[in-house]
């Protein structure tokens, strides 16, 4: 997970719910892909509503 | 030498009649086209500058002159100029002015700006734009910048601004409150946003940028709003060239309603304002953030219905097993029952079938006994009635006799002797006789 960027995590997501829509997949499967689906949710919300210090922190220095 | 002193003038009287031929040969004033340069205002309102002519080409000075507008004039005019252009009366723009020519024996030749055409001007900025955009188009990369995606995450944003401006106060501001928490980190690469300096500083602030690219996802280039100021710098093809061709979408606020210039026009988005270009980004990344909550939406009711449907086909099966299944073991009871009925049926016939047969057999037997019986009957009743014929009784009743002579039977006349006493049985009783004489 922490070598995604936001559009790969962005790409998998919307290829996971375009599958669920699909209907094909089987309740197992679905399981499993509804998981990794609330991890990259919540990888990307993160990225976009939590500041993440280190990278700010390179910007402060950068003079 | 005596000779040379006395034809000799002063400088004063020199220039004097400098400025008496200038004044008698210049007794008009002339319309003149230049470059407006090194342009100041003094303490009194009063303000100087310097008219140039450069070669198109190669942008070698051909003329200079120095130039005054009398303070009275000069804010009539300047408002008029900024009025009709959207921009200040400053350097490094082309006009057309009506001039007195004037020598002063002390200040020397000099240019009195009576009137001013701004339509020259805008005319030639607009020139100037075209040229630019042109050569921009013909060497391809008019576009570039516009071409970039603008990423999905666009948070890590370098401003080039004046630091001091209140523009690019606004935008960290407005950036930092907006509604949905998104979080924005912005680097600040200061310039000078006015004036001749601005060309070359932006540009530096653009290569500092490169140099930290992957640390950015956009740059925005803003400069403060209120009163129209001087865009002509935005016109440049230097710049304008640098940001077309910069590897970063560039979103442009530099506060201005009226022109588009040509910063604007290659940048990947241009904005009124500074605040315009923090909502730019705002939005932008609300949307994500929208795309991203409808995902989850779509994500949780797709697997819920899902799951739903699942469970709704798993109770119909569950169900269909259950039907099925009572449904085969009443069958099957029904069967059973069937056959043990069946069962019952055929043991019940096949015991009727046997008591019938049995009682067929016992008659068939009593029957075959009867008729053993009677005929066995029938044949004692014949020996009986041999028997009855041949016994001595009916013998004797058919006229035979029987003889006894001293209790023995006698069977033949040569036993006896005359006066023999015999007795002899016929069928109803015994006489006794006396033999008189044997006959043959």
């Amino acid at each position: 997970m922490e070598k995604l960027t936001y559009s790969e995590a962005k790409k998998e997501l919307e290829a996971i719910v375009a599958a669920i829509e699909s209907g094909e997949l089987d309740v197992d499967a679905l399981t499993e892909k509804v998981k990794r689906a609330s991890e990259l949710i919540a990888f990307c919300k993160e990225k976009l509503t939590k500041t993440d210090e280190e990278l700010q922190k390179i910007l402060d220095e950068i003079d | 030498m005596i000779s040379t002193q006395q034809s000799s003038v002063s400088l004063s009287e020199l220039n004097r009649l400098v400025r008496d031929v200038i004044r008698e040969n210049f007794p008009d004033t002339y319309w003149v086209r230049a470059e407006t340069s090194d342009v100041r205002q003094n303490r009194n309102g009063h303000c100087y500058l310097e008219f140039i002519e450069k070669d198109p080409v190669t942008q070698v000075i051909l003329a200079r002159a120095r130039g005054t507008i009398w303070a009275n004039t000069f804010q009539m005019l300047s408002t008029f100029f900024e009025g009709e252009t959207g921009q200040p009366f400053t350097s490094g723009l082309k006009v057309l002015v009506r001039v007195s020519v004037e020598f002063h024996e002390i200040y020397g030749f000099s240019l009195n700006v009576v009137d001013i055409d701004p339509t020259f001007t805008v005319g030639e900025m607009a020139k100037n734009r075209l040229l630019v955009l042109k050569r921009l188009e013909e060497e391809g990369v008019l576009t570039l910048n516009k071409e970039l995606p603008l990423p999905e995450l666009c948070n890590r944003i370098a401003v080039i601004s004046s630091p001091t401006a209140a523009g690019y106060e606004d935008f960290c501001d407005q950036l930092a409150k907006n509604p949905y928490g998104l979080v924005f980190y912005t680097k600040l690469f200061p310039a000078i946003m006015q004036g001749e300096k601005s060309e070359p500083s932006i540009i530096a602030a653009l290569e500092k940028i490169y140099a930290y690219r992957h640390l950015f996802d956009a740059v925005a280039i803003i400069r403060g709003g209120g009163a129209t100021s001087e865009l002509n710098c935005f016109d440049s093809y230097l710049l304008a060239t640098h940001c077309a061709q910069f590897p970063l979408p560039i979103v442009v606020g530099i506060g201005h309603e009226r022109d588009v210039t040509v910063l604007d026009i290659v940048a990947h988005t241009r904005a009124k304002t500074p605040t315009a270009v923090a909502e730019f980004f705002i939005g932008h990344l609300a949307r994500s953030f929208t795309e991203l909550v409808d995902l989850e939406k779509r994500l949780v009711t797709e697997s819920r219905e899902y799951l739903q449907q699942e469970k709704f086909k798993l109770s119909i099966l569950s169900k269909e097993v259950y039907h099925l299944s009572t449904g085969f073991i009443r069958n099957q009871l029904a069967s059973i029952r069937e056959t043990a009925f069946r069962l019952k049926h055929l043991t019940n016939r096949m015991i009727q079938f046997l008591q019938q047969e049995e009682k067929q057999r016992n008659l068939r037997f009593t029957h075959a006994v009867k008729q053993r019986l009677q005929n066995e009957a029938h044949g004692l009743l014949v020996h009986e009635q041999y028997i009855r014929m041949v016994s001595p009784q009916n013998i004797l009743k058919r006229g035979y006799t029987l003889t006894w002579k001293a209790g023995k039977i006698v069977t033949s006349a040569a036993k006896l002797q005359p006066d023999d006493v015999i007795e002899t049985l016929f069928w109803d009783g015994k006489i006794e006789s006396q033999v008189k004489k044997s006959k043959e």
